[in-house]
Formats: C-alpha cells, sequence, structure tokens
C-alpha cells in the first residue's frame, strides 16, 4: 500500500468510503452535494500547498494566485461561446501554470523563511491587482463562464459536469488522484531528496544534488495542482472574481494546512474538512460566528502541537 | 417509506407535517395488520364478526387520516412560512451597511404584517463577508438546501455577480437592495431579479448637468478603481461632456486604498473648477477628511454620488459642510413616508436611518405588497412578478415604480450638507430611469 | 510638477511614511528579539483607533483618550503574552501564524460587538486644528506635521532605548542570542513580557495618533498588516532601522508612483519589493 502508517490507513479507510457515499444520504438536497463539492475541491489545493510547506519547506502565501490562474486562464482561453474539451484545458492549464510557476520559482526561491512568505505574497497581490483593475477581465466584479467543458476522451463521454453528482464524483476521484500522486512522488527517489532537502540542505547539496533544481520541480508541480483546483473551482459555479486570487484565501488555505497537520498530505483533508465545517455551522449558528471560530482556532493551537494529524498519531501510533 | 404515498408530494412541506402524516401511516399500518393477525388465531366463528368490525375500523380510519392529511396539507399551504434569505455583510468593511438594509427590511415585514394573510416570515441570515468567491455556494444554499421564496442580498457588487449566476431565471425572487452594478438590471436582467436601490448610472448622471449648470466646465473626476466607481464616473462624464464640459483627468485609486493625499495634493496642483468623485463608507470619511485638511473644501467645490456623505456625516463632522451629492434620498425630506419610517427606525434600533436602511426597508414593502396582491400565495412565481412590476412603492425617498428591467425609477435629490444633515434643495432629475442597455426584458 | 507641489508630495510621502514605520516598529521589534510573527499587530492598531474613539466621547479630552488608551494597550499586550504567546517560543513559526490568525478573528468579532460597524471619526483636537499655508490652494494641517514629528521622537527614543540603555542592552542581547543571555542570569521570560507588550503599545499608539485622520472602519487592521509587512521586510525583519528606512522608502514611492505612474500604483509596494528582495533577498539591514 502507498499509505505510511496506521493513522493514515484509518483515515483513508473512514473518509473515502463515507465521501463515496455521501450523495447518497445528501441526493435530495442538491446543495449538500455542492457543498461537498467545493470542500473537496479546496482539499486538493490545501493539499498542493501542504506539500509545499510541510515537505518542501517552502512557505508561501502566494498560492491562490495559481487557484485564481486557473479560473482565470480558463477563460481567457476557451472562447466564450463554444463547447470545449474539459481535459484538453485540463492540460493547457496545468502546463502554462507549471511554466508560470518556473518564471515565479527562479525569482522566489533565491529567499526563504519570511522572505519567502513575503515575496510570494507580494508576485500573488501583483497578480490579483492585475486581474482586478482590468476592466477587460472584469475587473472586481469577476466574469461568468457560460459554457461547460464536455469531458469525452476519444468520443467517449463517462460523465457530465453540468450533473451536480457526477461533479463531485470526479472531483473526490481528483482528491484521491492527488493523495496517490504525492504518496508516490513522496516515496520516490525524488521525494527521499525533497525530505533531504527540508531536513538539511547543506548536506544534501553537499552530496551533489542540485536543490535549486528539485525545489523548482516541486514548485511547479504544487502551483500546477493549486490551478487545476482553482480551474474545478472556477467549472463549478461558472464565475471567477479576483477575490479567487487574494491573500485571504492563501492565509485560509495556510490555517487548514497547519490545522491538519503540516505535512502529512492526508491532513490537508482533515484540515480542510474540520475548517470548513467549522465555518458553515458557526455562521448558521451566530452572527458573531468570527469569535467562536477565533477562540476554537486558538484552542486548537493550544492543544494540539501538530495540528489534528498529529493529535491522532500521538493517539493511534503509541499502541502498535 | 410511507412519506412517499403522500398526496401532491410537490407541495413542499414542512417538516412537522410530514412527521405528522408519517406517524398516522404507521398508525394506519399497524391497525390493518392486527386484525389479519387476530384472524390466524381466532376461530372461525368470530370471523365474520371481526371481520365487519375490521373494515368499519379501516373505514374510520381512513376517513380520520384523510381529514388529519388533507386539514395539515390546507393549513400548511396557509402557515407555511414565507422563507426570506438574506445574504449581506455583517462582518468586515461592509458590516454597517448590511446591518442597516436589514433592519429595514425586518422593520417593513413587520410594519406590514397584515399584508401577508397569515403567514409568517422565516429569516435565513448569511454572513457574505463581501467576499464574491463564496457568493454562488451562498445563494445556492438559499436556492436548493432552504428554498427561500426571496432572496435579499448583497451590498457588494462583486458578490451580486455571483449570486445572480447561480439564481437569474431560478425560483426565489432576488432583490438587490444596494449593490449598484449597471449590469444587474443591465445586459444580465433576469424576470426573478429586483432591484431597490439604483443602477451606479443613476445618482451621477444628473449631476454632470448640475456641474454645468454651476458654471463648471473643467472638472476632476476621481473614485476608487472598481466596477461601481468606473460606472459612477462614466455616467458623470456621459452627461458632463454631452453639455460641453470637459474632464480634465479621471483618477482611479486601488481599491481599498485610502491614502488620499498624494491625489488631493495632484488635483491642487491641476486647478479644475470642481471635483467629482464616488466614495461610501470609510473611504469616503477619509477622503472629505483629507479634501479638507489640504485646504480645497471652499476653494474647489466638491461634488459627489450621494454615498459620499451617507451614513457617514457623524465621523466626518465639519469637514463635509457644503459638499453638493446627488441621491435618490435624503435624510430630510420632508414626505409622511419619511417621516414616520424615521420616527420608527430610531424607536427601534436606537439610530439615525441612512439611505441603506432605506433600500432594505423598499424591498421589505416590496415583499410585503407583492403578497398582498397574490394573497399570501408564494407558489406561483409568475403571479408574484407581475405584482412585483405593477408596484407602486411607497418609499421614504418619496413614490416608485420599476422600470421594465426592474430597477426604480426614482427622483434624484440634489442635497447640499449644512450643519450635519443632508439638506435637499432640489431636484437634479424627476423620475429618472436607468437606460438598461443590454437587457432583453 | 512644479517644484513646490513636489515638496507637498515629498511632505506626502514622508508623513505617510514616518506613519508606517509607528506601526512597523513593533512587529519588527517582536520579531527582532523573540521570533515571534504576530499577525495580530494590524488589530493592535485598530484597537488603538477604536480606545481613542470610545474615550474621547467620554472625556472630549484627545490626550487624556491617548494615554489612558497606551496603558490599555500595554496591559493587553502583558496579559497576551503571558497566556497565550509565552507557550510559543518553543513552536514554529506557523503555529504562530495560526494563532495570531485567531486572534485576529477574536479582535475583529470583539470591534464588532463592542462598538459596532458604522464608520466613526475622532476631531483633530483643538490646539493642533489649525494649518499651514504651503503653495497655490494647497495647505497643510498641523496635526499632519505634528504626527510626523511625534514619530521621528519615538524613532529616536526607541533609537536611545535600544543603543544607550541596559534594557536596550538587554534587547540587542537576546536578539543575537538567546540562550546566553539567560546564562547570564537574565529573566528572558520578564524580558520577552516588557518587549511584546512595547511592541503591541506602538501599534495602538499609531492607531491613536492616525484616529483624527482616518476612517475607523472594521477591518482597517488588515490592510495596514500587509503594508507594515512590506516595510518590514523591505528594511529587514528584525531591524528597527531598516523598518524607518522601508517605511520612508514605500511611503515616499507609493505617493509619487500614484501621481506619476497611476497604472502601476496598485502594484508598485510590490514591485519595490520584489526588486529589493531580488538584490537583497534578507532585506536591506537585515543581521
Amino acid at each position: 500500500m502507498f499509505l505510511t502508517n496506521k493513522t493514515e490507513a484509518w483515515f483513508f479507510w473512514v473518509f473515502f468510503p463515507l465521501a463515496l457515499l455521501a450523495p447518497l444520504f445528501l441526493e435530495q438536497n442538491e446543495f449538500y452535494v455542492s457543498k461537498i463539492t467545493t470542500v473537496v475541491i479546496l482539499a486538493i489545493f490545501v493539499m498542493s500547498l501542504d506539500y509545499l510547506i510541510g515537505r518542501c519547506g517552502m512557505v508561501t502565501l502566494g498560492h491562490s494566485m495559481f487557484y485564481g490562474l486557473g479560473g482565470y486562464l480558463f477563460v481567457m482561453l476557451a472562447p466564450e461561446y463554444e463547447t470545449v474539451n474539459f481535459w484538453v484545458y485540463t492540460f493547457y492549464i496545468c502546463v502554462i501554470a507549471a511554466a508560470i510557476a518556473l518564471i515565479v520559482g527562479v525569482v522566489v526561491l533565491r529567499t526563504s523563511g519570511i522572505y519567502m512568505i513575503m515575496i510570494t505574497l507580494a508576485i500573488a497581490q501583483m497578480c490579483f491587482y492585475f486581474f482586478s483593475d482590468s476592466i477587460h477581465w472584469g475587473g472586481n466584479d469577476g466574469l461568468f463562464i457560460y459554457i461547460k467543458p464536455e469531458t469525452s476522451i476519444f468520443g467517449l463521454s463517462f460523465f457530465d459536469l453540468d450533473n451536480v453528482t457526477h461533479f463531485y464524483y470526479f472531483c473526490l476521484l481528483s482528491l484521491f488522484n492527488c493523495l496517490v500522486f504525492f504518496r508516490m512522488v513522496l516515496r520516490s527517489r525524488f521525494g527521499r531528496v525533497m525530505d533531504a532537502i527540508r531536513e538539511n540542505p547543506q548536506r544534501t547539496t553537499a552530496l551533489g544534488y542540485n536543490i535549486f533544481l528539485f525545489r523548482l520541480a516541486s514548485y511547479a508541480m504544487a502551483s500546477a495542482l493549486g490551478a487545476y483546483a482553482g480551474y474545478l473551482f472556477a467549472l463549478q459555479y461558472g464565475y471567477v472574481n479576483p477575490s479567487m486570487l487574494s491573500w485571504q484565501l492563501s492565509g485560509t488555505a495556510l490555517v487548514m494546512s497547519i490545522l491538519g497537520g503540516m505535512g502529512t498530505i492526508y491532513g490537508a483533508i482533515m484540515g480542510t474538512l474540520v475548517y470548513e465545517g467549522l465555518h458553515y455551522s458557526l455562521e448558521h449558528l451566530t452572527e458573531h460566528w468570527l469569535l467562536l471560530m477565533g477562540i476554537f482556532i486558538i484552542a486548537l493551537v493550544m492543544l494540539f502541537k501538530s495540528g489534528i494529524a498529529g493529535f491522532l498519531e500521538s493517539l493511534l501510533e503509541k499502541r502498535s | 417509506m410511507l412519506s412517499k404515498a403522500v398526496p401532491y408530494p410537490e407541495i413542499h412541506q414542512p417538516k412537522a407535517c410530514i412527521q405528522r402524516i408519517e406517524c398516522c401511516s404507521n398508525w394506519l399500518l399497524v391497525q390493518f395488520k392486527t386484525p389479519f393477525n387476530g384472524e390466524t388465531n381466532d376461530l372461525t366463528q368470530s370471523r365474520i364478526m371481526n371481520n365487519n368490525k375490521s373494515i368499519l375500523r379501516r373505514l374510520a380510519t381512513v376517513v380520520a387520516i384523510t381529514s388529519i392529511g388533507i386539514s395539515s396539507l390546507v393549513q400548511s399551504a396557509v402557515q407555511e412560512p414565507v422563507k426570506v434569505g438574506i445574504m449581506m455583510p455583517f462582518s468586515g468593511v461592509y458590516a454597517a451597511l448590511g446591518d442597516a438594509g436589514r433592519n429595514g427590511l425586518k422593520l417593513a415585514l413587520e410594519e406590514h404584517a397584515a399584508f401577508l394573510h397569515g403567514r409568517t416570515i422565516e429569516y435565513i441570515e448569511l454572513d457574505t463577508e463581501a467576499r464574491p468567491e463564496r457568493a454562488p455556494e451562498q445563494a445556492s444554499s438559499l436556492l436548493s438546501q432552504q428554498k427561500a421564496d426571496f432572496v435579499i442580498g448583497p451590498v457588494h457588487s462583486g458578490v451580486a455577480m455571483g449570486m445572480l449566476k447561480v439564481l437569474s431565471n431560478q425560483k426565489p425572487i432576488m432583490i438587490i437592495p444596494n449593490a449598484g452594478a449597471n449590469a444587474a438590471t443591465g445586459p444580465l436582467c433576469a424576470p426573478n431579479v429586483f432591484r431597490t436601490s439604483f443602477s451606479a448610472w443613476q445618482p451621477s448622471y444628473p449631476m454632470g448637468d448640475v456641474a454645468l449648470k454651476s458654471g463648471y466646465k473643467k472638472v476632476v473626476t476621481m473614485s476608487w478603481n472598481y466596477g461601481m466607481g468606473q460606472e459612477s464616473l462614466d455616467a458623470f462624464r456621459e452627461s458632463f461632456t454631452k453639455g460641453g464640459g470637459q474632464v480634465v483627468k479621471e483618477i482611479l485609486v486601488p481599491f481599498p486604498k485610502t491614502e488620499f493625499q498624494s491625489y488631493i495634493t495632484d488635483i491642487a496642483a491641476m486647478k479644475p473648477d470642481a471635483v467629482f468623485v464616488f466614495f461610501a463608507g470609510g473611504g469616503a470619511v477619509k477622503f472629505v477628511k483629507d479634501y479638507d485638511a489640504m485646504g480645497l473644501k471652499g476653494k474647489i467645490p466638491l461634488l459627489g454620488s450621494g454615498f459620499l456623505t451617507e451614513g457617514t456625516l457623524a465621523a466626518q463632522g465639519a469637514a463635509a459642510e457644503g459638499i453638493v451629492t446627488g441621491l435618490h434620498y435624503a435624510d430630510s425630506l420632508d414626505n409622511p413616508a419619511n417621516i414616520a419610517f424615521r420616527q420608527l427606525y430610531q424607536q427601534q434600533f436606537g439610530k439615525e436611518a441612512d439611505i441603506y436602511g432605506v433600500q432594505g426597508y423598499d424591498a421589505g414593502l416590496l415583499i410585503a405588497q407583492a403578497l398582498n396582491a397574490t394573497n399570501g400565495n408564494t407558489a406561483d412565481q409568475g403571479a408574484l412578478i407581475k405584482a412585483m412590476e405593477s408596484a407602486v412603492i411607497d418609499s421614504p425617498r418619496g413614490k416608485f415604480h420599476f422600470s421594465r428591467s426592474h430597477n426604480p425609477i426614482q427622483n434624484i435629490y440634489l442635497r447640499t450638507v449644512e450643519n450635519g444633515v443632508n439638506k435637499v434643495t432640489g431636484l437634479a432629475a424627476e423620475a429618472l430611469e436607468d437606460p438598461a442597455r443590454g437587457c432583453k426584458l | 510638477m512644479d517644484l513646490a507641489i513636489f515638496l507637498v508630495q515629498l511632505l506626502n510621502g514622508l508623513q505617510y511614511g514616518l506613519l508606517l514605520f509607528l506601526i512597523a516598529s513593533g512587529l519588527t521589534l517582536v520579531f527582532g528579539v523573540m521570533g515571534i510573527l504576530n499577525l495580530a499587530h494590524g488589530s493592535m492598531y485598530m484597537v488603538g483607533a477604536y480606545l481613542a474613539w470610545y474615550f474621547f466621547q467620554g472625556t472630549e479630552s484627545f490626550l487624556f483618550s491617548a494615554v489612558i488608551s497606551a496603558v490599555i494597550a500595554l496591559m493587553l499586550g502583558v496579559l497576551i503574552e503571558r497566556t497565550l504567546i509565552c507557550r510559543m517560543y518553543k513552536r514554529n513559526h506557523l503555529d504562530q501564524v495560526l494563532l495570531t490568525i485567531g486572534m485576529i478573528f477574536v479582535f475583529n468579532a470583539l470591534q464588532s460587538l463592542l462598538w459596532g460597524n458604522d464608520p466613526l471619526g475622532v476631531d483633530v483636537p483643538d490646539a493642533l486644528s489649525g494649518s499651514l499655508h504651503l503653495t497655490g490652494v494647497v495647505e497643510y494641517p498641523v496635526y499632519r506635521i505634528f504626527v510626523a514629528l511625534f514619530c521621528v521622537a519615538i524613532a529616536a527614543a526607541l533609537y536611545f532605548v535600544i543603543n544607550r540603555t541596559r534594557l536596550g542592552m538587554l534587547i540587542r542581547a537576546g536578539e543575537s542570542n538567546r540562550e546566553m543571555v539567560e546564562c547570564l542570569g537574565v529573566d528572558i521570560s520578564r524580558l520577552y513580557t516588557i518587549v511584546f507588550g512595547a511592541g503591541v503599545m506602538l501599534a495602538t499608539i499609531a492607531g491613536v495618533v492616525a484616529a483624527p485622520m482616518a476612517s475607523i472602519v472594521p477591518g482597517m487592521g488588515e490592510h495596514v498588516l500587509i503594508s507594515c509587512f512590506v516595510v518590514v521586510v523591505i528594511g529587514g525583519m528584525g531591524s528597527i532601522k531598516g523598518a524607518l528606512v522601508g517605511a520612508l522608502l514605500v511611503g515616499v514611492v507609493d505617493t509619487f508612483a500614484s501621481v506619476v505612474v497611476p497604472d502601476v500604483a496598485s502594484m508598485i509596494v510590490y514591485i519595490l519589493m520584489a526588486v529589493i528582495l531580488l538584490i537583497k533577498p534578507q532585506g536591506l539591514f537585515s543581521n
């Protein structure tokens, strides 16, 4: 199996079956299916951030740039009133996002720590203002996507993006693939080197690895996935807005990642679920939900030293 | 489950009602079963009697149940609350506007409870945080989770776009109580979307003529660089240049930056005849204070879209004196509806009403009138829309009705700030209708 | 742009920069000495402005409300350090980020609960309400010049405390080697409490002096937070001198850019920061 420890296995076997069954319980209410779809898409985004922060030691506050770009690239590339192929554009968007990440990465990787946080923020803010100020791309009010892409491969169509349940399962499959993909990357030679770089860059350099290239590759990979998540999000409701690129979104994703347990990859899913679940329930509970949310976050930091995943691991792994 | 057997499944029933019917039908099931179970044990003698009894019992039960069922259905059709979803910002920069709009809405619906034909109102309040990327999700919650009859919101134009994407041509009737994006009653107009506030074009367009009449030839315009601001400046420019005026410079400040000093110094260097601005809320406070502090007040007249001095006068203090603005409302309007409204608002919420409260209040009036016209029936959307299209709202801003694109046809008042109050000095435009460019309704 | 207007713009830029310095100084001090990344720093600025408004309503005396706000801020800072921050020294930066984001939420909610959401304003104190005639129609308000001078005074005071007093010596020592200071028998936790309290107080004072010229609105803290971080990063995290230079640079560049190149005005400070970090990846005055 690709799972690393008991906790992850436990989580895996609880989460995915439940997620698979979820639409059956929620079928009569389209909204719930849409809501969990959004959470799943966010989880993909947070997972890519989690890999960057927790596994590569590259803390970024500009990851939302790629999330927003995923949506905007589709609007910019696709003709407005023609049906296009989903896979083709998935490919375009991921490749372009990775290319942008390669360029940005060259700049970003010169710095580290807090300076890296700030330079990623700076670049993301520039991108944010580019879309927010441009009348052509909808400015502050955002743009609609009128046509949903069709999803056939060689003429065979397996699912329909317009169908809420289909779309949910597709997003869930994407999340699953991401998890497996990151696990495979981390178990590969490449992943071992990344771990080594995080632990001790000097020694890794001394071993003859070009750590710059390894980091750059990781950055491009995670950014492409972030863009993919943004692309899915834009397709879900057919709406893009510059607020998808805002630093607040990067900050929220960062909170989810830390909450879940940094660097655990599967923790990103838990972090997203807990944060979004809390947000949803508190918001419906009281107008002053911010207060409760804040107190809850503070309490979580105080109690759990390394996120929810860390807490669960300390419970489950000891006994074995 | 047996609940499937309940008639009229298309009617959305409240939970309590469904439970009651389920409960009854379970009991019915027991009633049906017991005689047959007893039958196998009983001797043949009592069989006929038992059978008779059971038939009678069954009949009685069926009658009882159907009558309960029907009566509860009829009742539910009358008493099921009208669901009003509110999507406004209750936290963050726009929170004050969201609060005021909600206050006004609830005030109107309480005041006109008699119009609701016995139906109660259930509010579902969602905090948009003025975050457009969350708007479609929240709108979809009101649409398919809550099955709201009316959706009131939002304040922020970006959020409005996100909501329109989900709610256009759907079941709930969407009433926009603030967001002024021209598009909402322009290219994106829809039968079920109404607006009780304004289009960005409306308060600014007449100000071009006002500037011309005051003898200004060269004007600098200024606003935040976002949709609402740009549209306001464009509307001003449209009428101002048509009459022979010249916009010397258009300054667009990155949103939400409030460091205005350098821009104001720049204006001072250009020495235009007047300045026209669009700012609202905290930005309006800061701009007016900076304009005064840099010594331009009294030397270069300041004109504006009325939001410059709405809900902000207390914070602006003396710096706002003498500013001339155009808006579809003024606190000091001397009509009975306004006086009564302001008094009621003051009583209920302990503070002065502002334009955002009025717009929310009118959204409430619109709902009340529509329900009154349809005898409290929300099932027929077509009838509701028809009622709303022909409604005349007796608003604190004066009576108004809706244009073909569902935007108010309303007066724009010319106001001057005197002693901390927006004093009406005349009409900038009478019964002004938004051109609704691109609307196919 | 003639010379007179140029000078007025320069003054605008310097004044804005000095205010930024006042807000950012606390942030860089706390990071430099304690290694704590306090994202709730902007919230303290907001708290300062609201406190100034609140006490000004009751007393009508700006000086009194400024003093009492600063005292409350100091107590608040000490309280937060003793209850929350002190558990964070051994944890990594990201846990601190999470904690302080939680604090931002709490402060925003409290602000809404305690003081409502309407935009508020404080009048300029009478003694400083005049203005100087500069050129053409341009006047310059005395209060803003006072604020600029006040910020310079604070900068001088900070310089003096850090370079000339025993406390400053400990602060400098704590910056360069925490363990060594502890070994020398200094109660480092008390030093930390003092520094954190001072950092919070600086932000709050900035909020107080900015109150008469700003609009006091919900969310004012987050907006200023980003500018603050830009300033601190340009100058080099932890360096007071860097914060001063960074703040003046941001203030002046932002002011001129908004008039000269309005199309890129929204991005200019970020471009500035990116360029500086490219040349000096640790900021201008990093240790």
